[in-house]
């Protein structure tokens, strides 16, 4: 099982959830982050004063796969949030040891 | 009836014999003050005639016909215009005889405008305006004069300065009724007291005199006694003196018919005197303590804190359009309106037809007014939608009362939901939201905000069907509500765009990617210009906080921020290079729609050339009057049009370009102390130029002057061709004593930014300053001095700071780097110079 955090643009969320989902993906969670990466940000000028936007609003997606669904999940990921341009985001793949569904305390091995 | 001295002489011998035989009351007191009212209109229209109009007039005591025998006969002469020799000769004619007679006479002569204005503000003399009654002259004039007193902020500085008289009064007396040796007209619980009682019931609820702890005939009898025993006291003193001694107390009772040995006559008369002395005194106390406070007409707001209510609630039944000024009052006040009220409107509103409640534009622009975004609004409207009254004024939002509309986010009724972006509209507007400071700063800038009220009324009523597109059924519903209310054209297009879009920008800002120019080019086309953009994004903003408490995330908010930053920029700074051209759309409408008297040629002759946003900004029969004002204009020439719109006024110029044009325009404006609060300059590449200003005229001095436009509009034809010194007339203006910086107020710093890359053919100066008297007169002469010309400007105002953004060129083409570098590091120091 892994967990796959991607981070994207805010416009591209529902894009990756119904590419996700034609995946047979259908959970995720969403969370609003702040950040930035290679895409620095800037300043922004607004009646004669500059302020900073060097932490832009992006989306973050977290979804736990089975080992085998990973590669076509981050696939789906990608080619769901890409526009080509900096500031497109990133994905990571990352191990999960154990998973357990709170409402039953069973474990969940896949 | 004429009145001769001698019979005032008589009439007096008869009040005398009266009162030493214990009946000088309330009609003998009559009596005598109609014969000397008589005997004044004998001697006025006796006396040589005056050459403006004028009216006696009998105040105090005698104002209320209860001239006692040795009192003052307080008159006050009137007299609409200058008191020349004429007026002194009728005033001399009135007073001389009355001195002859040796009447105590306290006299006033006064000029009628002048006596308004210097004693407005002093409550003894509003309090003494209560008992004028004119004896003779033009009563219209006492009319004028007595209208000071009717309104409620007078009538709430009367109770409060008769209360402060009241409570002085008591302390000489050690603040009891039980004196030894009462004075009868001024300890507690004696006449004034009874008067003060009268008065307070009278300016705030009449119906006071009738309940309380006593009523109106125990104070009738009240008053009989002691005018009585005053006037017994009168003679006994042979002067104005009221004190009761003990030496004149078995006088006293004998002439006023106690019976029984001296000591006992004495005992009753004080029995009876104490035992009045309470009946005032409770009374008086009870009537300070439940007496409300005035706050409109026929409305008033309790002390106790149950709010505001009408005065006489049988004045309101049946005219609805008196009931919205309660909500009104109830939101200047700081507190609900009373809940009795609410019930009383419950119980009456169901009858009521929608049109009844706005049946003049007195009553349609009071709606305006109320919508105003302030602390207050959301409750007292929630209490109009609660008590029927909201739906019943439309219709259209009663079709939500409780609307349920199931989707994932939507967490209240529509109605609610409607009602508390309202609310945050509300919060946002008194700045009451820490970290939302940015989007507060917006409300400031809005020309009409209860514009955006109207549109989040009614944004959502649509939803009272199930229907895939709310949005436009709202829009004909609101639009039917603002033809009712007969808004102008331009206000009902702004609320119209509000509503037809006001899902659109969030969808951009959470929807689409915000990095990408051509959405913000896309929101910058739709609202063309500033002001909508800054009401679409204050209601984007508040219709999602509305929608639940976890819906507009910080995250959201500089989401929406960014958009709104980016799409302002695109407008402010982009705006010269998108200019109108022949045969496009909004030409051709101007010319299909054309009046009689301009020609196609005219108009594609004006518009071409000029930034396209000038569509966008002025409705076209604008459009056309600006047509008119170009027509053959010549150089030198100054063609303008000065309107007043509500509490401002618009100054529009056409002429053609010439060095300092601006500057001079807006100096002529500050010389006469105007405060420019927005316009737009704009020159068209054939060197057309149109200007307009919107400005307020804090000293009034075009609505006071008769002459005051000729002489304003004069004035700048004068200084647009450079014939007189305008720095000079803006300088001393700075000087006079209206306009000086005070010591100890701050000043912010300047904040310049130029931008020599968002505009092809400009260079664009961004200046935020404290809005102070010349600021655009001086930043344009700084401009000039560097030998630069104004393209086109923005100018807006946020609270006290000036928002001006500057299009400028130096030789036709935009400004080297080097250039810019010298004018920035000029302006501090010009600016403060």
């Amino acid at each position: 099982m892994k967990l796959i955090k991607a981070i994207v643009r805010p416009n591209k969320v529902d894009d990756v959830k119904d590419a996700l989902g034609r995946v047979n993906l259908p959970g995720m969670t969403v969370t609003e982050v702040r950040g930035h990466g290679k895409q620095k940000g800037h300043m922004a000028i607004y009646r004669g004063k500059e302020y900073d936007v060097s932490l832009l609003p992006k989306m973050e997606i977290e979804v736990v796969v089975p080992d085998e669904l990973v590669d076509e999940a981050v696939a789906a990921i990608i080619e769901a949030a890409r526009t080509g341009e900096i500031g497109d985001g990133r994905v990571f793949v990352i191990p999960v040891e154990q998973s357990y569904r709170i409402r039953t305390g069973e474990r969940i091995d896949r | 009836m004429a009145t001769s001295l001698s019979s005032v002489e008589t009439a007096r011998v008869e009040l005398f014999a009266a009162s030493g035989r214990g009946k000088g009351g309330a009609r003998a007191l009559d009596l005598f003050s109609s014969c000397v009212d008589s005997l004044l209109q004998r001697l006025w229209n006796e006396a040589p005639a005056a050459a403006t109009a004028g009216v006696l007039v009998a105040l105090g005591g005698y104002g209320r016909r209860q001239l006692s025998l040795y009192s003052d006969i307080d008159v006050l002469l009137l007299f609409d215009g200058t008191i020349g020799p004429a007026e002194e000769a009728r005033v001399r004619a009135v007073l001389h005889p009355l001195w002859d007679l040796q009447f105590s006479v306290g006299h006033q002569v006064r000029q009628a405008s002048e006596f308004i204005e210097l004693e407005i503000d002093n409550p003894k003399f509003l309090l003494a305006l209560l008992d004028a009654r004119a004896v003779t002259g033009d009563s219209a004039l006492l009319e004028r004069v007595s209208a000071v007193v009717r309104t409620p902020d007078a009538r709430a500085r009367i109770v409060d300065a008769l209360t402060h008289l009241i409570d002085e009064r008591h302390a000489r007396f050690n603040d009891t009724f039980y004196q030894l040796e009462p004075d009868v007209k001024d300890a507690p619980g004696a006449l004034r007291d009874l008067l003060a009682a009268q008065t307070i019931a009278a300016l705030t609820d009449p119906s006071l005199l009738d309940r309380g702890p006593t009523d109106r005939v125990k104070l009738e009898e009240a008053a009989e006694f002691l005018q009585r025993l005053r006037s017994v006291v009168h003679v006994a003193h042979k002067r104005h003196r009221n004190d009761l001694l003990h030496e004149i107390q078995e006088q006293a009772a004998a002439v006023m018919g106690y019976t029984g040995g001296p000591r006992q006559q004495v005992e009753r008369l004080m029995g009876d005197y104490f035992r009045h002395a309470r009946v005032v005194s409770r009374a008086l106390a009870w009537i300070r303590q439940a007496a409300p406070v005035p706050v409109g007409v026929n409305l008033v707001r309790s002390r106790n804190g149950h709010g505001i209510r009408f005065v006489d609630s049988e004045a309101a039944k049946g005219r609805p359009e008196r009931w919205l000024p309660l909500f009104q009052a109830a939101i200047e006040s700081g507190v609900p309106v009373a809940d009795e009220t609410l019930t009383w409107i419950q119980q009456r509103v169901e009858g009521c037809a929608h049109e009844a409640f706005f049946p003049t534009a007195v009553e349609r622009d009071a709606l305006l007014e109320f919508l105003k975004p302030r602390a207050g609004l959301y409750a007292r409207l929630s209490e109009m939608h609660d008590s029927g009254l909201l739906g019943r004024m439309f219709p259209e939002f009663q079709a939500i009362f409780c609307r349920v509309v199931r989707d994932f986010y939507h967490k209240y009724t529509v109605d609610e939901h409607t009602l508390l972006t309202i609310r945050n509209l509300e919060r946002l507007a008194s700045r009451s939201v820490k970290g939302r400071e940015r989007f507060s700063s917006l409300i400031a800038d809005l020309a009409h905000p209860e514009l955006l009220v109207m549109a989040l009324l009614f944004h959502d009523v649509g939803k009272w069907r199930d229907a895939e597109d709310h949005s436009a059924e709202s829009v004909r519903m609101a639009v039917d509500v603002m033809q009712r209310l007969q808004l102008p054209a331009e206000s009902m297009a702004v609320v119209e765009f509000l509503i037809r879009n006001h899902t659109r920008m969030s969808l951009i800002a959470f929807r689409r990617d915000t990095d990408d120019p051509e959405m913000v080019r896309q929101l910058a086309d739709l609202v063309g210009i500033e002001e909508r953009l800054k009401m679409l994004c204050l209601l984007t903003l508040v219709d999602i906080e509305a929608v639940n408490p976890e819906t507009l995330t910080p995250w959201r908010e500089e989401l929406l921020w960014r958009l709104y930053v980016d799409t302002y920029n695109h407008l402010t700074l982009g705006y010269a290079d998108d200019r109108i051209e022949q045969r496009e759309a909004g030409v051709r409408a101007l010319i299909a729609g054309r009046p009689a008297d301009i020609t196609d040629a005219e108009i594609a002759r004006f518009v071409e050339g000029l930034p396209r946003r000038y569509l966008r900004l002025f409705p076209t029969d604008v459009i056309y009057r600006h047509i008119r004002l170009s027509r053959d204009i010549r150089p030198d020439d100054v063609h303008t049009d000065l309107q007043r719109k509500g509490s401002l006024w618009e100054l529009t110029v056409v002429t053609l370009d010439k060095p300092s044009l601006f500057s001079n325009i807006c100096g002529t404006l500050s010389s006469f102390g105007m405060d420019i609060t927005r316009g737009q300059a704009m020159t068209s590449p054939n060197g057309l130029v149109l200007d307009v200003f919107q400005f307020a005229d804090h000293e009034r001095f075009l609505e006071l002057n008769a002459s005051g436009q000729e002489r304003f509009l004069a004035a700048l034809g004068e200084a647009i061709v450079g014939s007189t010194d305008v720095a000079e007339a803006v300088r001393s203006r700075e000087r006079g004593v209206l306009h000086r910086r005070r010591p100890g107020v701050t000043s912010t710093p300047p904040v310049i930014h130029a931008d020599n890359q968002s505009s092809h053919r400009y260079t664009i100066l961004d200046i935020v300053a404290d809005n102070v008297l010349g600021l655009l007169h001086r930043v344009s002469r700084i401009i000039s001095t560097h030998g630069c010309d104004v393209g086109l400007v923005l100018i807006s105002t946020e609270g006290q700071r000036a928002i001006d953004v500057f299009h400028i060129t130096q030789a036709g083409a935009k400004l080297s780097d080097q250039a810019v570098a010298e004018l920035i590091a000029d302006f501090p120091r010009m600016l403060e110079a």
